[in-house]
C-alpha cells in the first residue's frame, strides 16, 4: 500500500505546482494572478496529500514520520493545512507567493521516496541532464542580470537621496525602469531555478535511489533555492526595494556561486542545480 | 556677394528698445518685400523677444549696411542715432559664424534653450514663401539647421533643466521614468507649486489632486488642472495613492512628519514617492528624506540642481563652440565652390557646344562614319576639350572665396565669351 500513498502524494504535488505557477506569474506581472484557481488546486492537493499520509500510516502501522521523506511530506501537509486555515480566517493571499512554492517543493521531495527503475536509455538520461544544466544556466544569467539592475538602482537611489549628480559616462535609467527590470529578471530567474531544481531532484532520485537526499550538494542547492524563494517573497509581499532588495540579490548570487563551486568540487556525476 | 547680419539682442540692447524694433508677425512679409526693393538679393528677418536681426546678401557694388540701417529705422520709426549704439554687424565669415551660434542656441539668454531654432525655422519658411531666399543665404540657413541639430545631439547642451520647475520634472523622470501613470497632489495653492504642477502635468502626470485649507480655492485650482479637489482633512488619506507631492502651504509648522511617511510607505509597499517642498518655512520635516523610497527636495535643493546644470551647460557650450567653428570652415569651403560653380558649368557647356558643332561639320564633310571612326573622333575631341577646360577650372577653384575671385571669374568669362 506504500506505493499507493506515493501515487496520491504525486497527484498532490502536480496540483501544488499550480500554486507555483501562480507565484511566478504574480511576480512577473507585479500583481495577483490566478489566485483563485491556484487556491482551488491547493485545497484539492491538500486532500490528496491527507489521503496519502493516512494510507502511509495505515500501511506502516505507525505515525508516518519515520524517514526524512515522510517527515517532509508531513511537514508540507501541516504547512498547507495551516495556510488554508489562516486564509479562511484572515484572507492571507499575500502569503501564497511564499507558501505555494515551498509546499510544492517539500511535497516533491517527499514524493520521491520509493526507488524507481533505471533510465529507459542513456539518451533520456543525457537529455534530462542537459535540460537541467540549461535551466541552471538561464537561472544564473537572470540572477546576474537582477544583481546588476539592483546595483544600478542603488546608485540612482543614492544620487537622488544625496541630491548630487555624478558625472557618469552614461545616464542611469529611472528607478521605475530598474525596478521593473529587477522584478522581471528575478521572476524569470526564479522560474528557471525552480525548474532546474525539479529536474535535478528527479534526476538524482533516479540516479542515486533514495540515498540522494543525503548528498550535501543537493542540500546546498535546496538552501540556495530557499534564499531565492525568500527574496521573491519579500519582494512580492513587503515590496522590498533598494538596499534591502539589493542585499538579498547579492546574498542569493553568493549562495548560487557556492552551490556551483560545491557541485564542481563534490561533483560525482550530479550537476549543479 | 556680401552676407551681412545686422541686429541687436538681449546682450546689447535694453528691452525698451528691443520691443520698439520687434517686427510683428503680420508685417514681416511686407518688410521682406521692402528689403528686396531696397536692393538686397536675399533677406531674412528674425524677431524674437530677445533679439531682432536682419540678414541680407547683396551684390558687389551695393551698400548692404546702408540699406539695412535705413530699413530698420524707417520700418520701425526709430531714429538711426538711437539704434546705432546697440547694433552689431557681422559680415561673411563672421556672419555665418553668428548665424550658426544663434541657431545652436549658444547666443541665447539661457544657453541651450530649444525655442530659438524653431523661431529661425519659422523666419526661414516665411522668407522662402516670399521669394526672399534664392541661394547663398538659403544654403547658409539650411546648414545652420543641421549644425544646430548636431550640437544638440552631440553635446549635452539642452539636456539639463535650468529652471526650478523643470528641475522638478527632470527629477520626477529619474524616479518614475515616464510620468504617465503618476498621480500628483498639490498641498497648498501657491504660484510656484502651480507652475511645477503644470510642468508635471504637461510631461504626462495622469491625475492631479489639490488640497487646500480653503476648499473653494482647491476647487478653483483643481478645475485649472482638470483634477480633483480634496478636503484638507483627507490629506493623509489620499497620500498613499500619490506619487508626487508638491507642498507649498503658508503653514508655520511642518504639516507632515517622518511617522506620517512611514505609514504612507507601508501602505504603498515601498513604491517610491517624490516630495517637493517649495514652501518657506518648509512644510515637510527634512527627516522624511531618511525613509527609504522617499525623495524629499526643498527649494534650495532644486535651486542647487539648477545651478549644477547651468555649470554643466556652460561646459557643454564650450564644446559646442568648437564644433560650430569647425562647421563654419566647412560651410565656407562649400560656399566658395558654390560661388564659382555657375562659371564652371557655363564654361563646360560652351566648350561642349563648340565640340558638338565641329563634330557635326566633320560628319557632313566626310560622309557617314563607321562606328569605330565615330568612337575615335568622340574620344579625340573630348580629350582636347577637357584639357583646355582643366586650366581655367582649376584657376577658378583655387581663387574661390579670395578677394581676387571676382576678377578671375570676369577674366575667364571674357576670354571664353561666356554669357553673363
Amino acid at each position: 500500500m506504500a506505493e499507493m500513498s506515493l501515487i496520491w502524494l504525486r497527484i498532490a504535488t502536480v496540483l501544488y505546482s499550480v500554486g507555483l505557477l501562480h507565484a511566478i506569474l504574480t511576480l512577473v506581472r507585479g500583481r495577483e494572478q490566478m489566485f483563485r484557481p491556484a487556491l482551488g488546486a491547493f485545497g484539492l492537493a491538500a486532500v490528496f496529500h491527507f489521503v496519502s499520509i493516512v494510507e502511509r500510516g495505515i500501511a506502516s502501522g505507525r505515525c508516518p514520520i519515520g524517514t526524512t521523506f515522510e517527515t517532509l511530506s508531513m511537514c508540507a501537509f501541516l504547512v498547507s493545512a495551516l495556510f488554508l486555515f489562516i486564509h479562511w480566517r484572515y484572507r492571507a493571499e499575500g502569503l501564497s507567493a511564499f507558501i505555494f512554492p515551498l509546499v510544492f517543493m517539500m511535497a516533491l521531495v517527499g514524493s520521491l521516496a520509493g526507488p524507481v527503475g533505471e533510465w529507459s536509455s542513456p539518451e533520456v538520461r543525457n537529455a534530462w541532464l542537459t535540460a537541467h544544466i540549461a535551466m541552471v544556466m538561464l537561472g544564473y544569467a537572470a540572477l546576474v542580470f537582477t544583481a546588476a539592475a539592483a546595483l544600478l538602482y542603488l546608485a540612482q537611489e543614492r544620487d537622488l537621496k544625496r541630491k548630487k549628480q555624478r558625472t557618469l559616462p552614461f545616464r542611469l535609467p529611472p528607478l521605475a525602469t530598474l525596478d521593473e527590470l529587477i522584478s522581471k529578471s528575478m521572476a524569470l530567474g526564479f522560474a528557471f531555478i525552480t525548474l532546474a531544481i525539479v529536474l535535478g531532484t528527479v534526476w538524482a532520485f533516479v540516479e542515486l535511489k533514495t540515498a540522494w537526499l543525503a548528498d550535501p550538494k543537493i542540500l546546498i542547492s535546496f538552501a540556495t533555492w530557499g534564499i531565492y524563494l525568500a527574496m521573491v517573497f519579500f519582494r512580492v509581499t513587503a515590496g522590498w526595494r533598494g538596499r534591502k532588495a539589493a542585499l538579498l540579490v547579492v546574498v542569493a548570487l553568493g549562495c548560487s556561486a557556492v552551490t556551483w563551486v560545491a557541485h564542481a568540487r563534490l561533483g560525482s556525476g550530479t550537476p549543479a542545480p | 556677394m556680401t552676407l551681412l547680419v545686422t541686429g541687436l539682442s538681449h546682450k546689447t540692447a535694453p528691452v525698451a528698445l528691443r520691443e520698439r524694433l520687434a517686427f510683428p508677425e503680420t508685417g514681416q512679409a511686407e518688410a521682406l518685400r521692402d528689403l528686396k526693393a531696397r536692393g538686397a538679393s536675399e533677406a531674412l528677418i528674425l524677431s524674437t523677444c530677445n533679439r531682432v536681426e536682419v540678414v541680407v546678401t547683396a551684390e558687389e557694388g551695393t551698400d548692404p549696411r546702408g540699406i539695412v540701417t535705413a530699413f530698420l529705422s524707417e520700418q520701425r520709426g526709430v531714429p538711426p542715432w538711437e539704434i546705432e549704439p546697440h547694433l552689431y554687424r557681422y559680415e561673411n565669415r563672421e556672419a555665418i559664424h553668428h548665424i550658426f551660434r544663434v541657431a545652436a542656441s549658444l547666443d541665447s539668454m539661457i544657453v541651450g534653450e530649444p525655442q530659438i531654432l524653431g523661431q529661425i525655422k519659422a523666419a526661414y519658411c516665411l522668407a522662402r514663401s516670399q521669394g526672399a531666399l534664392s541661394g547663398w543665404l538659403e544654403s547658409v540657413l539650411t546648414r545652420a539647421f543641421s549644425v544646430a541639430k548636431r550640437v544638440r545631439s552631440e553635446t549635452g547642451i539642452g539636456q539639463m533643466a535650468v529652471s526650478v520647475s523643470y528641475a522638478a520634472v527632470e527629477l520626477a523622470r529619474k524616479i518614475f521614468g515616464s510620468l504617465e501613470a503618476s498621480r500628483i497632489l498639490l498641498a497648498g495653492a501657491g504660484k510656484m507649486s502651480e507652475l511645477a504642477a503644470m510642468h508635471l502635468r504637461r510631461s504626462g502626470g495622469s491625475h492631479v489632486y489639490v488640497a487646500n485649507r480653503t476648499f473653494e480655492r482647491a476647487v478653483e485650482m483643481a478645475k485649472a488642472f482638470r483634477g480633483a479637489p480634496v478636503e484638507w482633512e483627507r490629506l493623509h488619506a489620499v497620500l498613499p495613492e500619490v506619487d508626487i507631492l508638491i507642498a507649498s502651504t503658508a503653514s508655520q509648522e511642518y504639516i507632515l512628519g517622518k511617522s506620517d511617511f512611514e505609514r504612507v510607505m507601508a501602505a504603498r509597499k515601498n513604491r517610491p514617492v517624490f516630495v517637493i517642498d517649495i514652501a518657506v518655512p518648509r512644510n515637510i520635516d527634512p527627516a522624511v528624506n531618511e525613509i527609504e523610497g522617499v525623495f524629499l527636495y526643498d527649494i534650495d535643493d532644486l535651486q542647487q540642481v539648477v545651478e549644477t546644470n547651468l555649470r554643466e551647460r556652460r561646459k557643454e557650450a564650450e564644446r559646442a563652440e568648437m564644433m560650430v567653428a569647425a562647421e563654419v570652415d566647412r560651410a565656407l569651403a562649400r560656399l566658395r565652390v558654390q560661388q564659382v560653380a555657375p562659371t564652371i558649368v557655363s564654361l563646360q557647356e560652351q566648350l561642349e557646344q563648340i565640340r558638338a558643332a565641329e563634330m557635326e561639320r566633320m560628319r557632313r564633310k566626310y560622309g557617314p562614319l563607321t562606328p569605330a571612326q565615330e568612337q575615335a573622333w568622340e574620344a579625340l575631341t573630348r580629350g582636347i576639350v577637357n584639357k583646355i577646360a582643366h586650366g581655367p577650372i582649376s584657376q577658378l577653384r583655387a581663387h574661390a572665396g579670395r578677394p581676387e575671385e571676382a576678377h578671375v571669374i570676369e577674366t575667364i568669362r571674357k576670354v571664353f565669351q561666356l554669357e553673363p
